[in-house]
């Protein structure tokens, strides 16, 4: 069972994770901060009792499942909800950026003297990159990559199979890499 | 295959590790936001609360820690104490009842009159019989 101590420390670890993932889906910092907090409150209320290394799979749910709330509340809500697959076109562009991408090392090639004289400008960019995928590939790409969860708990999260987590990843990854390359950012 | 699986994680390790310095320069009121909200999620933590005076009812912790704190508590427990030694010293007797009743039913039942015991005579003759029977 995880203790008052456990769990602190991983909330403290998870919150401004979470808050961006939310904010990035909802694009509201208000409405962002709700979801977190619910989903911190939920996973306190009903897990609390459950063993530490299982709180960031089941965070995870909880904050996915916050989030496709949203959506849904913000659906009947109002009809001039915005579709956020706005960005799917970028998928087609004949020229992948990735392909022609050459990395030397592991070093983060955004930390060049320039980019780090661009550096609040850079994230930005990335920010609103990632805000314009659409939600699900969003979706597995945080969990996957910022998260650092497996595919297989990419998955469980994201209530698919891992196929689509990877097939979500993979497209998620080609279209930041399009959208910041028209941005003149090439990793 | 491989290779393109390889840049596109490296790729998205880049893009991570620049959306961590995106939370790190996180605005101090959301930041703040979050740590209040966490607090209060924290104080509603469910699990499954030991109550250390039950723990120790009839064994010292109650009677050291939670006497101070909850004398009523205490107080019900002395009670329950004093309840239960009533009950045992009560069904105790009763079972006192039952031996004598049985004793009582075999004298009645038995072929020699119950009189017979308090005759010295037949005192005697037991004290008797029963060396000889050495």
């Amino acid at each position: 069972m995880a203790s008052r101590a456990e769990l602190s420390n991983f909330l403290a670890e998870v919150e401004r994770r979470a808050f961006k993932q939310a904010l990035f889906a909802v694009r509201d910092e208000d409405a962002a901060l709700d979801i977190v907090q619910d989903s911190m409150m939920r996973l306190s209320e009903k897990y609390g009792e459950k063993p530490a290394e299982e709180l960031p799979l089941l965070f995870q749910r909880i904050l996915q499942n916050a989030i496709r709330d949203f959506y849904r509340r913000a659906r009947t809500r109002s009809e001039r909800f915005t579709s956020l697959t706005a960005f799917e076109g970028d998928a087609e562009d004949p020229t992948d950026p990735l392909e022609t991408i050459e990395l030397d090392d592991d070093i983060n090639p955004f930390a060049t003297p320039h980019a780090a004289l661009l550096q609040a400008e850079t994230l930005s960019i990335v920010e609103e990159a990632l805000q314009n995928l659409p939600p699900r590939q969003r979706e597995a790409f945080l969990l996957r990559y910022w998260e650092g969860l497996d595919i297989a708990e990419t998955a469980a999260a994201m209530g698919c199979t891992e196929g689509s987590v990877k097939t979500h990843c993979s497209r998620a990854t080609h279209t930041l890499a399009a959208a910041l390359a028209t941005k003149g950012i090439r990793p | 295959m491989n290779r393109m699986r390889d840049r596109e994680e490296q790729f998205a390790r880049q893009v991570c590790h620049v959306l961590d310095r995106g939370t790190e320069g996180l605005d101090h009121g959301i930041a703040e936001r979050l740590r209040a909200a966490r607090e209060r999620a924290l104080q509603h933590q469910h699990v499954l609360a030991v109550n250390p005076a039950i723990v120790g009812a009839g064994g010292t912790a109650l009677l050291t820690g939670g006497e101070e704190k909850h004398p009523l508590r205490t107080l019900l427990l002395i009670l329950a104490i004093i309840l239960g030694m009533a009950v045992s010293y009560y069904w105790n007797g009763f079972e006192q009842v039952d031996q004598n009743e049985t004793i009582d039913t075999e004298l009645l039942a038995d072929d020699l009159p119950p009189k017979a015991y308090l005759d010295p005579g037949f005192q005697a003759w037991l004290s008797h019989y029963a060396q000889s029977a050495r």
